[in-house]
């Protein structure tokens, strides 16, 4: 029986990273079946960009009448793939260029671990570069205890717990069972509080073998000495996000740690102290925000 | 007298006749439940010359063909006795003469309505407690069932429902093949009208093309009223009514596989089957086994919840909505590649040219039988309420069934007689939902209902319970609760925007389209089926 894959790729005003992503997609030596591009309501040539592509087959666009956010994005392009009745969605972001096996070694990571653990694992992300080939740090999924238990076995696999939203494959039962990422969050950290509340049962995996290109300008992972007037928006959607998931879903104490690791960053980056009291009311604001998880519908 | 008619092909195929008196002419019906009784009967007493009584029943009554019942020698009341019949088996040549004949009644049951009340004959008091609640105060009635439903559906314990292991298939083990003919053995519910016989038929249809033999076995006593379809002319028939004795399950089958070359056995909602499974893929491991599954039933747990005890000796489940291949796979954890979802969409046409309308005011209707499933008392509540806010509507309930006497009670006391049109099954659905602008579904529980892809093509617009796989054919905005008065507000709301606002009715109308479009570009049963066969019959 042969099982269907959606790739959702979520876009916000990039028109010019677009067509290498859905080539790349195209260009796959096992293509998805059906290829769903949500377009948060572009404001540049992304619809002109979309309306080209949209017309080849395969491929369908859904243009939102507002920006959602990377999270709104992924939850509506999950949400539908689910309703096509896709056996995985595998969702990447609008920068993310796929190599050619990408999607076949996602394929064939998952069912050869599950085979060697025994259980239904969760998802399968791929190795994400950097343009110059390192790793690229923002993308950088975070192990468990055990993470090379299949790799002794032989298998290009290791065991992680979360990773970010950049070519992830998530079979149907995980949107069934854990419901849809948290569109609430909009930006920033809907990936990880997803990717750690599927794993509750079983770790997610990281196919070696699968590999992917993430075209951000710099390499460089979330750092708070970073925060700066015009990037604030950002970080203040991120300590938002990771107080919320940290207090209502892990610990007081973890928020804590969490509120303690954001001062010290906001100190070494000597960051005004009008932004750093802007994230503080961020993080205040998280303690009493708990959005609650839609699950998808079986339509198709 | 001697009757010069074949009773069926069992007698051809399965028995020989060797003497018959009859007292009365047989109709086709009967003469194929006898032709049943005598096909049961033989194979579970081989090597053995019968002598078989056969009586028609009193009206209403429905047979007794099988079981302990055949060795009762007495019948009550207006019964008479029809036709003696002493047969054997067709194959054994060797029965010896000079035994003495057994002696069997077969009940053929009397003519029946086509909807039967479902009321036990003597209601016990919470029977009676039961109907006159259902009755007197539907909408409560039915809060208070819906609850129930809900606990149900969260009830832990159907996460886990035991299963029954088998043997592995073994295509290796098959006997050499003879010239016995080749068959595939349906198991049903019984011949009588609904969804799961009507793709039943299609089924023995396509396994007869495909040059099967079809053997039909039905373990639900009725009469059969649909034994005389033009699907089951060459079909041997086997109406098991109530349990056989001891040892005649086995001898039964037994019989059935030294008598055909059963390649395949595809079961359509049939209990008496099901659990003989683990039996049937141990003692003959080659034969293929699939089966057609049509709803979830929360209260019971119903067909679905049997196949998944057995699913261990079941090769393919056939599921007929992606709410069922969601709830095998994902909540049931039977494997991927067991579960094929193929629609019966093509059952039915899915577009057409809209028919003229009348002129003049809107229609709402509901098509279906009248049962607790289907809720028709709902439809009568929500007319109550949209005659005030749609002076000029009309309103059309369109069926028949167990609930039709206390619906038309109800209609009366609800003073629905000037604005609602009843109409029974004597006439076409078709032309109910070409007079519809809107049809209602209120069930409470479906599949996936076939009238939803009729309604589409003649152009009404769909507003239903948001139960089974509704969800797949219907629009979301269009989707009401289960529970029944957030139905009502629901449903009610909807049929007067759908009326009244134009510009949103050709949004919905669109959407609806491309929902049944959609539904229909799944796989089709008939192909699937078509290539099953031709797979058992490599």
């Amino acid at each position: 029986m042969t099982l269907s894959v959606t790739a959702v790729v979520v876009t916000y005003n990039r028109a010019d990273k677009l067509p290498t992503v859905l080539d790349k997609l195209a260009a796959q030596s096992r293509p998805a079946d059906r290829v769903l591009v949500i377009d948060n309501a572009s404001t540049d040539d992304t619809p002109a960009v979309l309306a080209e592509y949209g017309a080849r087959p395969g491929i369908e666009v859904v243009r939102l009448d507002t920006n959602t956010g990377g999270a709104g994005g992924f939850a509506t392009g999950m949400k539908l793939a689910y309703e096509g009745g896709a056996d995985f969605a595998w969702i990447m972001d609008d920068d993310c260029y796929a190599e050619p096996d990408a999607l076949a070694e996602l394929l064939s990571g998952l069912d050869a671990a599950e085979k060697q653990m025994g259980m239904q694992l969760p998802f399968a992300c791929s190795v994400v570069q950097w343009v110059d080939g390192d790793v690229c740090e923002m993308n950088n999924p975070g192990t468990t205890w055990d993470w090379g238990r299949l790799l002794v076995r032989g298998l290009p696999v290791v065991l992680v717990e979360h990773c970010s939203f950049v070519s992830v494959l998530v079979p149907r039962w995980t949107m069934a069972k854990y419901g849809l990422p948290l569109s609430e969050y909009f930006i920033w950290f809907d990936d990880q509080e997803y990717t750690r509340r599927i794993t509750a049962a079983a770790p997610g995996i990281q196919c070696l073998d699968s590999r992917v290109v993430h075209d951000l300008p710099t390499n460089r992972g979330v750092n708070f000495a970073d925060v700066n007037e015009r990037n604030l928006w950002k970080f203040s959607y991120g300590v938002r996000n990771e107080a919320s998931y940290q207090w209502h879903h892990v610990d007081k104490a973890a928020a804590l740690r969490f509120a303690q690791r954001v001062h010290r960053g906001l100190k070494e980056g000597r960051v005004p102290r009008k932004l750093r009291l802007e994230l503080a009311r961020k993080f205040l604001e998280g303690l009493t925000f708990d959005p609650k998880p839609e699950f998808p519908k079986t339509v198709l | 007298m001697t009757s010069q008619t074949p009773l069926g092909p069992g007698a051809s195929r399965v028995y020989s006749v060797h003497e018959a008196t009859w007292w009365e002419e047989l109709d086709d019906r009967e003469r194929r439940l006898l032709d049943g009784a005598l096909t049961v009967s033989v194979l579970t007493h081989p090597r053995r010359v019968l002598r078989v009584l056969a009586h028609r029943g009193e009206a209403g009554a429905v047979p007794e063909t099988t079981g302990w019942a055949v060795a009762r020698m007495t019948w009550d009341g207006a019964s008479g006795p029809v036709a003696l019949v002493t047969v054997s088996g067709a194959a054994d040549a060797d029965a010896p003469d000079d035994v003495e004949p057994l002696d069997l009644v077969v009940d053929l049951g009397g003519e029946r309505p086509e909807f039967v009340q479902a009321k036990p004959l003597t209601p016990s008091p919470f029977h009676r407690a039961h109907f006159a609640a259902r009755s007197r105060a539907p909408v409560a009635f039915d809060a208070l069932r819906q609850r129930r439903t809900d606990q149900l559906e969260r009830r832990p314990s159907r996460r886990d429902i035991p299963r029954t292991r088998s043997a592995p298939r073994s295509a290796a083990a098959a006997p050499p093949p003879g010239d016995k003919p080749r068959a595939v053995l349906f198991g049903l519910h019984w011949l009588e009208l609904g969804g799961a016989e009507r793709w039943a038929l299609e089924c023995i249809q396509a396994a007869a093309e495909a040059g099967f033999l079809p053997i039909v076995l039905t373990d639900r006593a009725s009469s059969s009223p649909w034994v005389t379809r033009p699907e089951l002319a060459d079909a041997v028939f086997l109406p098991i009514t109530s349990p056989l004795e001891a040892h005649q399950d086995a001898t039964l089958l037994n019989g059935l596989f030294d008598a055909f070359d059963i390649r395949g056995i595809h079961l359509h909602h049939c209990t008496w089957l099901y659990e003989r499974l683990p039996w049937i893929r141990a003692r003959f491991p080659w034969v293929h086994i699939a089966d057609s599954l049509h709803i979830l039933e929360w209260r019971t747990g119903g067909f679905v919840e049997i196949a998944v005890r057995v699913t261990d000796a079941i090769d393919v489940h056939h599921v007929i909505s992606p709410q069922l291949r969601d709830y095998l796979i994902q909540d049931m954890k039977v494997p991927r590649e067991k579960v094929v979802l193929a629609t019966l969409a093509d059952l039915t046409p899915t577009t057409r040219a809209p028919a003229l309308r009348r002129d003049g005011g809107t229609t709402v209707a509901f098509v279906g039988r009248l049962t607790q499933q289907k809720r028709p008392y709902l439809f009568l509540r929500l007319v109550a309420r949209l005659r005030r806010d749609l002076p000029d509507a009309r309103f059309v309930m369109h069926g028949d069934g167990e609930l039709a006497d206390e619906i038309r009670t109800m209609s009366r006391r609800l003073g629905l007689g000037s604005v609602l049109e009843m109409r029974g099954v004597d006439q076409p659905v078709s032309e109910t939902l070409d007079d519809a602008d809107v049809l209602v579904i209120s069930s409470d529980n479906e599949g996936v209902t076939l009238t939803s892809f009729e309604a589409a093509a003649h152009d009404a617009l769909v507003i239903s319970a948001d139960v089974g796989s509704q969800r797949s054919v219907v629009v979301d905005d269009l989707l009401c609760p289960r529970h029944p008065l957030p139905f009502l507000a629901a449903a009610r709301e909807r049929v007067i925007t759908a009326v009244t606002d134009p510009e949103q009715r050709a949004r919905w109308a669109a959407e609806q389209q491309r929902k049944v479009q959609a539904f229909a570009a799944l796989p089709h049963a008939r192909e699937w089926t078509r290539d099953l066969y031709k797979e058992w019959n490599a």
